[in-house]
């Protein structure tokens, strides 16, 4: 098991680390500083810790914290319940037109999370699109837990959908079939071997989701807070957009949050550490799927409500609003028009700017966080030294750090008036912002790739001569690399589209995809916002499939 | 692959050079419409010659940057939607003294020796006219129940003029208006835009102290709502524009401020629908001199501003 003899981890591990304090370490020591000096913005290190007993003591904070941990929860049970089975039905079944359903349920992750809350809002609110389409609302139910869990879950449950169907179909229904040999029914069989072996993937994918809930900002400020929902991230923005702004106490906060993020990984971790997961050991693995039989029209309706839900309803609620004239108008034929789409590409206040900002940015960043996450998640995984767990840990740590905390740590950190040169106030600021929130994307997934690699690959190609670089490169590197594609294409997604960094961060006189909707809609101009959503959230789902389609061809992904 | 990422680098190494050539003369931060700071930065560019670079986010988003930079500032001219902005600016010590020769026309309630405002806006009663509601014409209407469940309220804690309506209506008759909001079924919704969404649907027939410049610019695309000023009275949120002691250009900042206070940018102003704070420049709305302004004290209200948002959330139940 070991991987020491193998040896040659130091240039993937110097890598790693250097890309980690650069993207992660710098704005974090800023956050902690901050919340440690409350005046450090002005340059000086006064009155250290004041700012803890305030903000700790304030009565509300339980009751958040408290909301944010039931918050995460709901939405990592309604994920699973949702994602698993379809998961598993995708993997070791023929589903007709799989193909299809993968790309429908990809598109889920392609929508910001406002976005579709707002267009989950305009829907079911009185009045809305399903009042004026069937008669009825569902307002009382969207503004409520239940409302805001579905809204959340049907924007994550992608995440475990593509990591469960991935690793089960790795793991192969081989196993499985032994387990059959030797006289387990076949729901035994997959209980006690398939799930348990599929476990790395099914859980990197549910603890994504807990962050990404516990984290979000959009959905509970827009739901929570009339269903009197508050969490820590809504209480964070408050101090931060309040005036007196508090950045101590909002920094605090975010600690609390990072604590959460930390407790959570470490349970991840405590349940991987107990057994091997290695299923990938260069062995061929017969990928012939079952037929459905009897189950296929009910597993079809499934895939269809899902898709229809995740998918359907939210980008039409988009296309419904971005295509009305005017609001008030509602869904009736003369009310409809491609105005706002003729903005947006007639570069009305600066549309197709925002657009190439945000599509260069989120390019940058798939390729930066794919290097440092893949000799990250190699160095963690694959080799022994010493401060392993320290480098796992700070990839946890930007999961749960809200995007505006972000923000305001590369302000504190990159805009000290003695440094030389500074990335502030350039895209470059956009990227660093960028790379520190998303690097737990490619991270979690290279890890779980890695987990499941065993390690006679890298020995046997050490053995036939190959250096560690060329063994990293030629044997493990392909290994992951679907793993760590997908993880790119996501973060490409997730990068082209953050909003609440960015309207803090944004150097002067740049605009992104979000920033340009969100000041949309702030100035009453919701049909253009929705339109530019739409556009982004096309692209965003195209161009990745494009790139997957041309790198199939050219046989580096297999399928 | 490695490739790319090379060409990428070489990409970014240019784009770093060609920031550092377009370096621009003064740096905005507004708290106001996108639109009109880029209509205003045109103009100004067009007449001076000078650059102007500009961040816009809400109040609350500005501040956050600011108080994030304060070590090594990097604003020249800030404007922002609420005038405690300028007091409080004014009292750190952070401002620079000027005024503008075309201030002369700008009352003097809108202006101090350290900040004038760009605009006004106020607040209103913004009103789906086919929400099948009757047109309500006074704050209290709002509590009858031809509106039970159809109101939203703009959420004081994230703006200030919601604030500043908040203290003065709940101090007329101790939170009791606001009492029988809750009971008719108003809730608080979010900042200004999001409240007023909703309307527009028809979701809820009416906002309670929507910022009237947005609701009348949606009006004038052909949204089926109106704004009602109350009779009784309602505030106004003048937007403050100031210079930065910390700024290395004040010259071309005062520069900035003088065309903002011109015809020309007074006239952009109007043009989306704020009004202008020149008393001599025309606006296609009702102006201040339309309005009946609340009576209150200023300081006294922002004195007791936790105490009163503490009121508000109890009465609407939030956590």
């Amino acid at each position: 098991m070991s991987a020491k003899s193998v040896g040659g981890p130091a240039p993937a591990a110097w890598l790693a680390i250097a890309g980690l304090l650069l993207v992660v370490a710098v704005p974090f020591a800023a956050v902690v500083m901050q919340s440690i000096f409350p005046e450090l913005g002005q340059g000086s290190f006064a009155k250290p810790f004041s700012s803890f007993i305030a903000t700790l003591n304030d009565g509300a904070l339980i009751g958040m914290a408290g909301n944010t941990v039931l918050l995460g929860f709901c939405v990592v049970l309604a994920s699973a319940v949702v994602a698993v089975p379809l998961g598993v039905f995708r993997a070791l079944y023929r589903v007709p037109g799989a193909a299809l359903f993968d790309v429908l349920l990809l598109v889920p992750f392609m929508i910001p999370p406002y976005i579709a809350t707002l267009g989950w809002i305009m829907t079911l609110q009185p009045r809305g699109y399903l009042q004026q389409l069937l008669g009825f609302n569902l307002s009382p139910f969207l503004f409520s837990l239940a409302g805001m869990t579905m809204v959340m879950a049907f924007n994550t449950f992608p995440v475990v959908y593509f990591a469960v169907s991935r690793t089960v179909e790795a793991v192969g229904a081989r196993y499985a079939d032994v387990g059959r040999v030797f006289g387990a029914t076949p729901a035994r069989a997959f209980w006690r071997i398939t799930l348990p072996l599929s476990a790395p993937g099914l859980a990197a994918s549910l603890m994504l989701v807990f962050a990404a809930a516990i984290e979000e900002y959009g959905t509970p400020a827009a739901l929570g807070r009339r269903a009197g929902f508050q969490v820590l991230v809504t209480g964070i923005d408050l101090r931060i957009s309040d005036w007196p702004i508090d950045l101590p106490g909002a920094s605090i906060m975010s600690l609390l949050l990072v604590g959460l993020s930390i407790v959570t990984f470490l349970g991840q971790r405590w349940i991987l550490a107990r057994r091997s997961y290695q299923t990938v050991n260069g062995k061929p693995t017969a990928k012939d799927k079952r037929p459905l039989g009897a189950m296929k029209w009910p597993v079809l309706t499934a895939f269809i409500i899902v898709s229809f839900l995740a998918t359907g309803v939210p980008l039409l609620s988009i296309l419904a609003t971005a295509m009305s004239r005017t609001i008030s108008g509602g869904l009736a034929f003369d009310n409809m028009s491609f105005d706002n789409f003729l903005q947006v590409f007639q570069n009305s206040a600066g549309a197709l700017g925002a657009l190439a900002n945000s599509f260069s940015l989120g390019i940058g960043t798939a390729l930066i966080t794919g290097l440092i996450g893949v000799t990250a998640a190699y160095t963690v995984v694959k080799t022994k030294i010493r401060g392993r767990l320290a480098i796992d840990s700070l990839t946890i740590i930007p999961n749960a750090l809200p995007g505006i905390v972000v923000a305001v740590g590369l302000i504190l950190a990159w805009n000290m008036p003695w440094l030389p040169a500074t990335p502030y106030n350039t895209p470059f600021i956009l990227l660093l912002a960028y790379c520190c929130i998303l690097l737990p994307q490619t991270m979690r997934y290279s890890t779980a790739a890695f987990q499941q690699i065993g390690d006679n690959l890298e020995a046997a190609a050490r053995v036939f001569g190959a250096s560690g670089i060329t063994a990293f490169r030629r044997i493990l590197l392909p290994l992951v690399f679907p793993s760590l594609a997908s993880a790119m294409l996501l973060v490409f997604a997730l990068a082209s589209r953050e909003l609440v960094a960015s309207v803090v961060i944004a150097p002067v006189g740049m605009q992104t995809i979000a920033t340009f909707i969100w000041r949309q809609f702030e100035q009453g101009s919701i049909g253009l916002g929705m339109a530019m959503a739409f556009i982004a959230i096309l692209i965003t789902t195209l161009l990745p499939l494009l790139l997957l389609a041309l790198l199939r061809r050219s046989g580096l992904v297999a399928e | 692959m490695f490739k790319s990422l090379k060409s990428i680098t070489l990409g970014a190494v240019a784009a770093v050079l060609m920031a550092g050539v377009a370096h621009a003369d003064i740096t905005v931060y507004t708290a106001g419409p996108q639109s009109l700071i880029d209509k205003m930065s045109e103009g100004f560019t067009k007449e001076t010659g000078i650059k102007v670079n500009v961040f816009q986010a809400t109040t609350g988003k500005v501040m956050a940057r600011i108080e994030a930079e304060a070590s090594n500032p990097v604003v020249d001219v800030l404007i922002s939607a609420s005038w405690d902005t300028a007091t409080d600016f004014e009292k750190r010590g952070w401002l620079v003294k000027y005024s503008s020769p075309n201030a002369a026309k700008v009352p003097d309630f809108l202006k101090s020796d350290y900040a004038v405002a760009q605009g006004i806006s106020a607040l209103g009663i913004a009103w789906n006219t086919k929400s099948g509601t009757p047109k309500p014409s006074e704050w209290a209407d709002l509590t009858k129940p031809e509106y039970k469940d159809m109101v939203n309220i703009p959420d004081p804690a994230q703006s200030g003029s919601s604030f500043e309506l908040t203290a003065a209506l709940a101090g007329q008759d101790d939170f009791k208006l606001f009492k029988d909001l809750q009971a008719n079924g108003a809730i608080i919704a979010g900042a200004n835009a999001e409240a007023l969404n909703p309307v527009l649907q028809g979701a809820k027939a009416a906002v309670f102290g929507a910022v009237d410049y947005i609701t009348l610019a949606a009006a004038k695309k052909g949204e089926s709502v109106e704004v009602v000023f109350p009779a009784s009275g309602t505030v106004i949120a003048p937007r403050p524009a100031m210079i930065l002691n910390s700024s290395k250009n004040q010259d071309e900042a005062k520069k900035f401020i003088d065309y903002m206070l011109s015809d020309a940018g007074q006239k952009m102003v109007a043009a989306q629908m704020l009004m202008p704070a020149r008393s001599d420049v025309a606006a296609d709305r009702p102006l201040i001199s339309d309005l009946k302004l609340l009576k209150f004290d200023n300081a006294a209200v922002y004195g007791k501003r936790k105490e009163t948002l503490g009121e508000i959330t109890k009465i609407f139940g939030g956590k």
